[in-house]
């Protein structure tokens, strides 16, 4: 059970003080003298000394040219800096910006609550962040030293050329000079490295701990800091005008909104950490859950599209179709759940099922008019109804279906009414989205549709039903047999001519709807291995304590099989996630779009395009770097492999 | 189930025996697995509130004769009628009877994910439809019952395999059975750990509980089984009261499998 992460949870579950947890901590290794260390892992035979001596010539090297391309006098890192905004959401509305702050200030709100919530409070060992401070100054010194010397400027700021077209470079030991402030940055980063090292003797180095919160949020408080301090430039419009200033600090559109940002972290942070072992902890915890959920589509839809709600439609259409399904819907569900209701209740739900399922045939083929919405609410009714015999007894308990089925019913009619509804956006082009943001939608929405898709069709390949075993089992091999370039391209030119009149989706929405249905199937055969893995006797115990199949697939061998699948789910994730950079080719204003053509075609940054990559891929490195890291934790917390 | 039926003895042959009613009938039961079969023509009759002990050496047919009984696996000729129901192919026979049989596996097959208290009130709840807290109540006084109150928080992983068994008798308690099925429950077990299992069987055999189990804990037999059944290649061989069968056995298989054993 010694654990050393998570000995601050152990001994100090409020505290930020540094402590110590040796007395249950295994005893540690003794650690090899440094000459000795390298003699038995680098050099311990003739040819481990050839191999290692290569190979770091090779990284040196590659090092080097990636210095030297980054860092070069003709690369003209403007172009991003300039376009930060550009990046990440494009065309967005200079005077309804606010929606998009209000936005990234919800999701950093609700990531604070969560880490709040539930994070444990662990603690990065000193030994540790010694070594991450000492590696990150000797790297810095190692790349000052690696980079080739800074070019000789000439008069008017271009580098200096000699007479066969060559630029002018620094002697060595000018260049070295020169770079001072990398030196000084260098030997502050390692010399807080060592004196921690130092401070500490071994054995406490090792099982003292420096919480990770504070770690965190005073690193990312720096990196804000900077933002006033530092002369990143000032680019912005300030009134109508772009104001492009390299001396000063980033302007106040900027740096206001990220302290905001980094305050409210800090509290939302506080504040879930407060709400943590009091009796509301269990409803606070279901609330952030259902917040998390909800936050996309209100987001997306409601907070940045700003539709302009049309009251009188409102009120003669919208407010008493919902009113009818929450109250009518609810009422048909409290029917069925009544506990003698017996085969007449699997009969009235199938019923349900056939009208919902013509309704949608009658859509494709056009033979009555009727609102989507209402189809969707036909739909989800008869799913409800199926659900229905799992809610019979005493009145408690059929209340609660017939509560979640108000609740849901009432999102789900107000988020689709939003959806019908005009944006009021003035944008250049169709999509109010561009850049990350439409990289971000399409993630987020693949993720939340092709997850229970790709669920259900997991469990229907598994299923004893040969008519659900087919169907899935098709599905999955078709799409999984189709590359995913010719799905966005299928989805993004053609979706729109099977769809039913008065049925149109955006080019956005269009792919997001292949992407979903591409991932499902991938996701499904995650899950599949996932579902495999529960053993037969967990089969054989619930069906011994009579549970339906329904039940025992609910909560007996998903909860048990999407664990096991948590490793490649994320991984599924993250691959979708950078898929999404497809979006270009099909020509859609994605990330990659805007760093790849729109700013190159810029009169100011004609042909510029390598800073933007750049760039590109470091943002879309950290996310899935990030999410990575996330998932790791995540396996370890659930214990999977053990059990 | 109330009153204890500690006169025990032969159930079979004194007059109490016919005010009770059959609980489990099984006539000419076979069962092939592919080619090979398991059972061959099992008849016989269990009445309420007998504790009949399954005896036989391995691949005799006797874990799959009790996994028939609740229908875990599916007999091809012959009847079995549980408590008056016969077990057809029809889904709600065989969910009328899994809930009124309670079975406990020799690997525990507890269900991992959930804690003690989850395992114990997941079927009441969905399946008995019992309010939350009234399955929550009734759950600890079964802990209380197989001696393990503590442990109701905690993981399966984190109980040993004598707890583990002691949860696994209390989860199929909770569905109220009429009948408690054990098929090898404590062969997994490390011998200090058999002892309280055993206990905790002796007193539900105490309590009236009609129970078939089947062991290779001759004393668990000698002690609390009402008859002893002896199984080899799907058939029974022979059936008697413990007394009879430990000590003047008819058959010559019988006395050969004993021979090995004792």
């Amino acid at each position: 059970m010694a654990d050393p992460h998570f000995g601050l949870e152990r001994h100090d579950p409020e505290g930020f003080s540094l402590t110590a947890a040796v007395d249950s901590a295994p005893p540690d290794e003794p650690s090899l003298p440094v000459g000795e260390w390298l003699r038995k892992n680098l050099f311990s035979s003739p040819f481990n000394t050839v191999l290692t001596l290569v190979f770091t010539v090779v990284a040196l090297a590659g090092l080097r040219g990636l210095l030297n391309f980054a860092f070069s006098e003709e690369r003209n890192w403007d172009a991003v800096r300039v376009n930060l905004r550009l990046l990440f959401t494009q065309a967005y509305p200079e005077d309804q910006y606010i929606r998009v702050w209000v936005s990234v200030g919800i999701v950093v709100a609700l990531s604070g609550l969560s880490l709040g919530l539930w994070a444990r409070l662990s603690g990065v060992p000193v030994a540790r962040v010694a070594m991450w401070s000492m590696t990150a100054g000797g790297l810095i010194a190692l790349g000052v030293v690696l980079r080739e010397p800074s070019a000789v400027s000439g008069p008017d700021g271009d580098p200096m050329r000699d007479a066969a077209g060559e630029v002018i470079r620094q002697s060595f030991g000018a260049a070295m000079g020169d770079r001072i402030w990398w030196w000084l940055a260098a030997a502050v980063l390692f010399g807080v490295g060592a004196g921690l090292w130092r401070g500490f003797e071994d054995e406490r180095r090792r099982h003292t701990y420096v919480p990770t919160i504070p770690l965190v949020f005073g690193s990312l408080g720096v990196v804000v800091a900077t933002l006033w301090l530092y002369r990143w430039g000032h680019y912005a419009f300030t009134g109508n005008e772009f104001v492009y200033e390299p001396d000063r600090t980033a302007a106040l559109s900027t740096k206001l909104p990220w302290t905001v940002m980094w305050l409210l972290l800090m509290a939302s942070w506080a504040a879930g950490r407060q709400g943590r072992g009091t009796p509301a902890e269990g409803r606070l915890k279901v609330l952030v859950n259902l917040a998390w959920l909800l936050s996309p589509f209100i987001l997306f839809w409601v907070v940045l599209r700003d539709p302009a709600i049309d009251w009188a439609h409102v009120w003669s259409t919208d407010l008493p179709m919902a009113a009818g399904f929450v109250i009518g819907g609810g009422a048909v569900l409290y029917g069925l759940t009544r506990p003698g209701i017996g085969e007449v209740g699997r009969v009235i739900a199938v019923g349900l099922l056939a009208f919902a399922g013509f309704n949608w045939v009658a859509a494709f083929a056009g033979w009555y008019p009727m609102l989507q919405k209402a189809r969707f609410g036909f739909l989800l009714l008869a799913l409800a109804a199926l659900l229905a015999p799992n809610f019979t007894g005493e009145r408690a308990q059929r209340l609660r279906l017939v509560w979640g089925w108000a609740g849901a019913m009432t999102v789900v009619q107000y988020l689709v009414t939003m959806a019908n509804t005009e944006s009021t956006l003035n944008t250049p082009t169709s999509e109010f989205l561009g850049g990350f943001s439409v990289t971000l939608f399409v993630a987020v929405f693949t993720l939340i549709f092709s997850f229970p898709l790709g669920v259900l069709l997991a469990l229907g390949r598994t299923s004893k039903l040969p008519i659900f075993r087919v169907l899935s089992t098709a599905y999955i091999e078709a799409m999984r047999g189709i590359p995913l370039i010719t799905v966005l391209f299928f989805f993004a030119n053609m979706l729109n001519l099977f769809l039913p009149q008065n049925m149109e989706l955006g080019s956005v929405a269009a792919v997001t709807v292949g992407f979903s249905l591409f991932a499902a199937a991938y996701l499904a055969e995650n899950v599949r291995g996932g579902l495999q893995a529960v053993g037969r006797s967990q089969y054989e115990a619930s069906d011994a304590v009579g549970l339906t199949t329904v039940q025992r697939t609910m909560f007996i061998v998903l909860p048990q099989g999407l664990r096991v699948s948590i490793p490649p789910l994320v991984g599924q994730v993250i691959s979708t996630f950078k898929e999404t950079s497809l979006l270009a080719v099909i020509g859609i204003f994605d990330f990659l779009f805007l760093a790849n053509r729109a700013i190159p075609s810029q009169s100011e940054f004609l042909g510029v395009k390598r800073e933007g990559l750049l760039f590109v891929s470091i943002v879309y490195w950290i996310f899935a770097f990030s999410m990575s890291k996330y998932s790791q934790r995540l396996e370890r917390r659930l214990g999977v492999g053990e059990r | 189930m109330t009153a204890a039926d500690t006169a025990g003895g032969a159930a079979g042959a004194d007059t109490g025996a016919h005010a009770r009613a059959d609980m489990i009938v099984c006539e000419g039961v076979s069962k092939w697995f592919g080619d090979f079969q398991a059972l061959d023509g099992i008849t016989a009759t269990i009445a309420e509130r007998e504790v009949v002990v399954v005896l036989g050496p391995s691949g005799s047919g006797k874990s799959t004769w009790i996994r028939c009984i609740n229908h875990l696996e599916h007999h091809q000729e012959g009847r079995i009628v549980v408590d008056g129901v016969e077990l057809t192919n029809d889904l709600r026979n065989i969910e009328q009877i899994r809930s009124e049989v309670g079975m406990v596996f020799q690997q525990f097959n507890l269900f991992p994910h959930l804690t003690v208290l989850g395992n114990i009130t997941l079927a009441p709840i969905w399946v008995r439809k019992k309010p939350r807290r009234e399955a929550e109540a009734a759950a600890r006084a079964l802990l209380e019952r197989v001696g393990i109150p503590e442990q109701a928080e905690k993981y399966p992983g984190q109980l040993s395999g004598g707890q583990q068994q002691r949860v696994a008798i209390a989860r199929a308690l909770a569905m109220d059975p009429r009948v408690m099925l054990f098929d090898e429950p404590t062969s997994a077990l490390d011998p200090e750990m058999i002892k309280e299992v055993l206990d905790v069987m002796k007193g539900l055999a105490r309590s009236g509980m009609t129970m078939m189990v089947v062991t290779h804990e001759m004393g668990f037999a000698r002690e609390v089984a009402d008859r002893v059944v002896f199984m080899e290649e799907g058939q029974i061989v022979e059936t008697g009261t413990p007394e009879h069968f430990f000590t003047s056995p008819a058959e010559d298989r019988t006395k050969q499998f004993l021979s090995q054993i004792l």
